[in-house]
């Protein structure tokens, strides 16, 4: 190696000693820049270029290699795009009750065919996802936010704060999950998309909480945590900084754990009446509908079940794979 | 030891009085008196009196008390909407089906899932693994309301001359095996996968490695060594699992129409009737409680090392 390359490689970090209080973005910016040139003044010399090491790029070629939760990214994909696309392009109505079709049974008119009702299924699974999936992505969202909120307060702050807020988490690790949801419910008196939401964040916020008070305690106790410091950055900047971003990793595998659970959690309370009101559907009504005429026409429940056991195998992978490409750590190569 | 155990003990205090405390205030939020929901209204003087005999008239945190220290008496109060029965009746004539259809979905899984994880692990990257795992997340993922719809599909309904099984009820053995395995299976999944993951790791340590040196039977080391160390997360988990098996059986219980807690709770929050669903989730919240006091203690008395780390 040459002597001016070495010297480009080694420019970049010297720049900007107290490069601290730039935003980090830039200052990523920068340093990708560095270790781009970096690569192509080597790759010239080695007659190939090598590839860019962001954290995210790299995440993203790790979990490229595993095939497992590469498969259940395109499956959720799949999922996804089906529960989007499919209620735009059909011109099926899906509330028009024709009992002269009533429960046909799959045919090219009728991918997944019929209700008792005659209402076309393919669409009404579709509407069914976009229910049972906008529920899911609310109440993930809202875990997060409070677990992250809780959990990051009683780590960063530790002490008597933390003792109590964890004691109290202790507590409530003793409700059990289905009846906790199904009194929250009842408090509000009446279930629809936001009280569902509510209700299924109240019973499920535990665990996000507990893991980020764990993820801050470890991390705090880092040397760049007390270099922060030392440079003078406050508190909430070495949270919000230091803490809290390095934790996206893990938000992000919790977020596939979170949202399988929670459309689970609203297909059983939607199973057991609890649950949105008819015409409006979710997965777990489209299955309880189902259920009531398993005896003669078996398919109705199976196809609802399959698009949530579908969701909950993808997003499992996904989250598998997501925790190995986040914190290689956790892996041996 | 004992100091462990009293302090975790003592410990559970407080969080059952937090637990009954929350329950209480959810109920106290639910609009509406409870003995206003009839559609004829109640005379005034009527109310008052019951008013009184159920302490409505006195603030909260005196009502909290008074529910505190009848839940301490195992009295949990009258039903809202059943004339002439206690909560506590409700809770006699419907748990201990319950708790029975937990047990035989607990043996089930352990039964089941154990081998699988066990045998799974020994055989890894073989046919096996692949099919047992397969299994176990088909199990883990098909929600509990299609894996009952269709084992009574297939085994109740289609091949009802060979089974000859119930699709629902709860008389007789013949009409416990669809429920306990519909149960079960969630479970049994979760044993194979934990017990295959720590059967994997143990297979790697250094002292299976040195007694197969020794030149001691496979067989030996894998009875004597690998299982005896790999179970130890098995059995923690035992805890949790059946607690949850014993209240978490809402949707198996209404499926098969089974006389348990779970199918009577849904019953009663629909009928409105919170003297039932608060006693209930008290139970319950109890059950679960206990389970992860006799887990923590348990773990303790296993390893060492957790003592000192928990309260």
């Amino acid at each position: 190696m040459s002597e001016p390359e070495i010297a480009t490689t080694e420019t970049a970090p010297r720049q900007s000693p107290r490069g601290l209080d730039r935003p980090f973005m830039q200052r990523r910016a920068e340093f990708e820049e560095a270790l781009a040139r970096n690569a192509s003044a080597r790759g010239a010399e080695a007659g190939a270029s090598l590839p860019r090491a962001s954290l995210w790029s790299d995440a993203f070629h790790r979990f490229m290699k595993n095939r497992a939760s590469v498969v259940a990214a395109v499956a959720f994909l799949l999922l996804l795009a089906f529960v989007i696309f499919v209620p735009w392009l059909s011109n099926e109505d899906p509330y028009a009750i024709d009992f002269s079709q009533a429960y046909q049974s799959p045919s090219w008119s009728h991918p997944f065919g019929t209700d008792g009702f005659g209402r076309d299924l393919f669409i009404r699974t579709a509407l069914g996802g976009r229910v049972s999936f906008a529920i899911g992505f609310a109440a993930t969202f809202a875990i997060m936010v409070v677990g992250i909120v809780y959990g990051a307060t009683a780590g960063f702050l530790g002490g008597h704060v933390d003792n109590a807020l964890m004691r109290f988490l202790d507590a409530l690790y003793g409700l059990p999950y289905l009846p906790f949801a199904i009194m929250t419910l009842a408090v509000f008196g009446t279930v629809n998309f936001w009280t569902m939401v509510v209700a299924l964040t109240i019973a499920s916020w535990f665990t996000t909480a507990r893991v980020m008070r764990g993820q801050i305690i470890t991390l705090k106790q880092n040397d760049y945590v007390r270099a922060a410091y030392a440079v003078g950055a406050k508190g909430p900047r070495v949270l919000y900084r230091h803490l809290l971003m390095n934790t996206l990793g893990v938000i992000i595998v919790f977020v596939f754990l979170e949202l399988p659970g929670v459309i689970l959690g609203e297909a059983f309370l939607s199973f057991l009446g609890l649950g949105i009101n008819p015409p409006k559907a979710s997965w777990g009504t489209l299955a309880q509908d189902g259920y009531t005429a398993y005896a003669t026409h078996p398919y109705i429940i199976v196809i609802p079940s399959i698009c949530i056991a579908w969701l909950i195998l993808s997003a499992f992978f996904i989250a598998d794979g997501l925790r190995d490409a986040l914190d290689p750590r956790t892996k041996e190569a | 030891m004992l100091a462990f155990i009293i302090r975790r003990i003592v410990w559970t205090i407080p969080v059952l009085l937090l637990v009954i405390l929350m329950t209480f205030s959810m109920m106290k939020l639910i609009k509406g008196n409870p003995f206003q929901v009839t559609e004829r209204p109640v005379p005034e003087s009527i109310q008052r009196n019951l008013d009184r005999k159920f302490h409505l008239d006195k603030p909260w945190w005196a009502q909290y008390l008074y529910y505190v220290r009848d839940t301490a008496r195992l009295d949990l109060g009258p039903s809202l909407v059943q004339r002439n029965q206690d909560v506590n009746d409700v809770i006699k004539e419907h748990f201990p089906t319950s708790i029975k259809l937990g047990l035989m979905a607990m043996i089930f899984a352990i039964v089941v899932g154990i081998p699988l994880g066990v045998f799974a692990a020994l055989k890894h990257n073989s046919v096996l693994d692949y099919t047992a795992m397969g299994i176990a997340n088909l199990g883990f993922a098909l929600p509990s309301f299609l894996v009952a719809t269709l084992l009574i599909y297939f085994f109740a309904l289609r091949l009802k001359d060979y089974t000859g099984l119930p699709t629902n009820g709860w008389e007789g053995p013949s009409s416990w095996v669809l429920p306990t395995i519909a149960l079960g299976i969630y479970p049994m999944t979760y044993f194979a996968r934990l017990v295959r993951g720590t059967v994997l790791e143990t297979l790697q340590q250094d002292y299976i490695r040195t007694a197969k040196a020794k030149g001691l039977r496979w067989r030996f080391v894998v009875a004597k060594h690998v299982l005896r160390n790999s179970l130890i997360p098995a059995v923690t988990a035992a805890g949790p699992v059946l607690g949850g098996l014993i209240t978490g059986s809402f949707i198996v219980e209404t499926i098969f129409g089974i006389p348990g807690i779970g199918k009577y709770y849904v019953t009663a929050v629909t009928g409105r009737d919170y003297s039932v669903v608060m006693g209930i989730t008290v139970l319950l919240s109890v059950i679960i409680i206990v389970a992860n006091l006799v887990v923590d203690i348990l773990y303790g008395y296993l390893d060492p090392r957790i003592r000192d780390e928990r309260t």
